[in-house]
């Protein structure tokens, strides 16, 4: 039983209590909990993934504007597929949503995610994994107003944070999405919570062993498999606890976190 | 009228001398410092192989600007369309990655080692950053010695963060002067009538050692020039001697026009 409380304290120093949170999303699977990976595409076919895959779409240029269309292009960078792979593992029952937005031609890079973050939000996804990000300033207002709309729309944005020198967004934007940074934990339970950072996640993100389009496995290091962790336990919660807010969810990975730190402590 | 034509094409020949000459100066240095910053970072991250990718176009595809290593050569120019590899996703995404167990599928890796011989085990890949913007990446491949190789470390990665930071300035640099040389070259293939003479002229000359002196030569009389009035006129005496001095000795240019 995990007791979730605010982040603030109140006048009087006390903290508010907003709900009990019991034990039972540790050996939930995901089900009926939908997740988009906004990414280079899912190779649907390999064996951790198969039949996980719910639909895959994929970025076009027409006349000016991105659509998406349906798509059986799988995963041309490995990137996709190393992060449903990640998920999977995590999160066997979740429903998977493919966005495929690298590799599209004629897209700028801010573009094209921007594009896919829009398309995740405008079909509610409840989960949106969101490895890419940008430094380029003229993306910080819209996506800045993207990330609001996706959480008054209740869509939880995972985005992998950016440990090079300039902030990229959105991994930045602390309000309204939860990011995530790589630590050299195995265990995807025992992630943690560093509040009042920037980047406020660590997950398991060193030598992750995850699958690979072809069918076979890669051992990775990168944020952006630490940020499939997190999006896999999100899903994990959202099963047991389908009314849970953006601001609940990440009030309880705080909570879990804390309790996690803690148990570290006493072993 | 000829005076005219004359001073038309002096011009067209100055304008085309200067596109290309500043490109020629710059691209070549420039592309020694890269691959020597590229050898020395490699030495710090145990790795003999690494390359610079570049942005090729608008589209997202990506270029071997530099390499180092083995098959060094075979990699320079080679092509990565958009969104292919893991240099293809470090680019669009900005997020480095490590890879440490590349081989052995049909991945496009493996179309590279088919063209190269080579055989890519494990690779650090991390974006190079100018200006808010990602243009390029920089990879390291294998480990120095003999395998079995340790992977590359989250430590590792933060310091190749710091090489692409170095790496990149560079780049954007390279980026610059092959902007003023491919205006010269496009300058060399209009098909236009004046610039005959100028290219054929140009052609015999821009290879030759005398015309890196003239060039050194140019930009001593820039530097000098800029100093001031006092400086521009006695070094336009000081020339005008030197002429008076040349012709005396009945000797030509050393370009021979």
């Amino acid at each position: 039983m995990t007791t979730v409380t605010g982040i603030e304290e109140t006048r009087t120093g006390s903290q508010m209590t907003f709900f009990q949170l019991d034990d039972e999303w540790r050996s939930a699977t995901g089900r009926g909990v939908s997740v988009a990976v906004i990414d280079s595409g899912i190779d649907t076919a390999h064996p951790e993934i198969n039949g996980r895959v719910k639909a895959s779409f994929e970025a076009r240029v027409d006349n000016k504007k991105v659509v998406f269309d349906p798509s059986e292009a799988g995963d041309s960078a490995g990137h996709g597929t190393a992060c449903a792979g990640i998920i999977s593992r995590i999160a066997p029952e979740a429903e998977l949503y493919s966005i495929k937005v690298l590799g599209a031609g004629g897209l700028g890079d801010g573009h094209a995610f921007l594009a896919g973050l829009e398309w995740a939000v405008k079909n509610r996804y409840r989960v949106i994994n969101l490895s890419l990000g940008t430094t380029k300033p003229q993306f910080f207002s819209p996506l800045h107003d993207l990330l609001d709309r996706a959480y008054q729309a209740g869509c939880i944005v995972v985005a992998a944070a950016n440990n090079l020198p300039q902030p990229s967004f959105p991994s930045v934007f602390s309000s309204s999405l939860i990011s995530v940074i790589k630590s050299e934990e195995t265990d995807p339970m025992k992630f943690g919570f560093h509040y009042g950072q920037v980047i406020e996640l660590t997950a398991p993100g060193v030598n992750v062993r995850t699958a690979w389009p072809g069918g076979g496995y890669r051992n990775l290091t990168g944020n952006s498999f630490a940020c499939p962790h997190i999006a896999a336990i999100i899903a994990l919660l959202l099963e047991k606890h389908p009314g849970l807010t953006p601001f609940q969810v990440k009030s309880a990975l705080y909570a879990i976190a804390q309790e996690n730190q803690e148990a570290k402590a006493t072993d | 009228m000829p005076g005219s034509e004359n001073t038309d094409l002096d011009a067209k020949l100055r304008r085309v001398i200067e596109t290309i000459d500043i490109g020629n100066l710059l691209v070549e240095p420039l592309t020694r410092s890269i691959e020597q910053l590229l050898s020395a970072s490699a030495a710090t991250m145990g790795s003999n192989e690494a390359s610079v990718l570049i942005r090729d176009g608008d589209e997202g595809d990506l270029r071997f600007l530099a390499a180092i290593g083995e098959v060094a050569d075979q990699l320079r120019d080679m092509k990565v369309p958009a969104g292919k590899g893991i240099a293809g996703f470090v680019l669009s995404s900005g997020q480095p990655m490590v890879v440490s167990d590349v081989g052995g599928e049909e991945t496009f890796y493996a179309e590279v080692d088919k063209a190269t011989g080579y055989s890519t085990q494990m690779m650090l890949a991390t974006p190079l950053r100018h200006n808010d913007e990602v243009i390029g990446v920089l990879e390291y491949i294998n480990r120095s010695g003999p395998p079995p190789w340790q992977p590359f470390t989250p430590a590792e990665m933060d310091k190749a963060a710091l090489c692409a930071d170095a790496l990149a300035s560079l780049v954007s640099a390279y980026e610059s002067a092959k902007l003023f040389r491919d205006l010269g070259d496009r300058l060399m293939s209009e098909d236009s009538d004046a610039l005959v003479d100028v290219r054929a002229w140009l052609s015999g000359v821009r290879d030759t050692a005398e015309h890196k002196e003239m060039m050194e030569l140019a930009l001593l009389l820039r530097e000098l020039a800029s100093r001031g009035n006092a400086e521009r006129a006695m070094c336009r005496e000081l020339l005008d001697a030197v002429l008076r001095f040349s012709d005396t000795r009945s000797e030509t240019s050393f370009l021979g026009y």
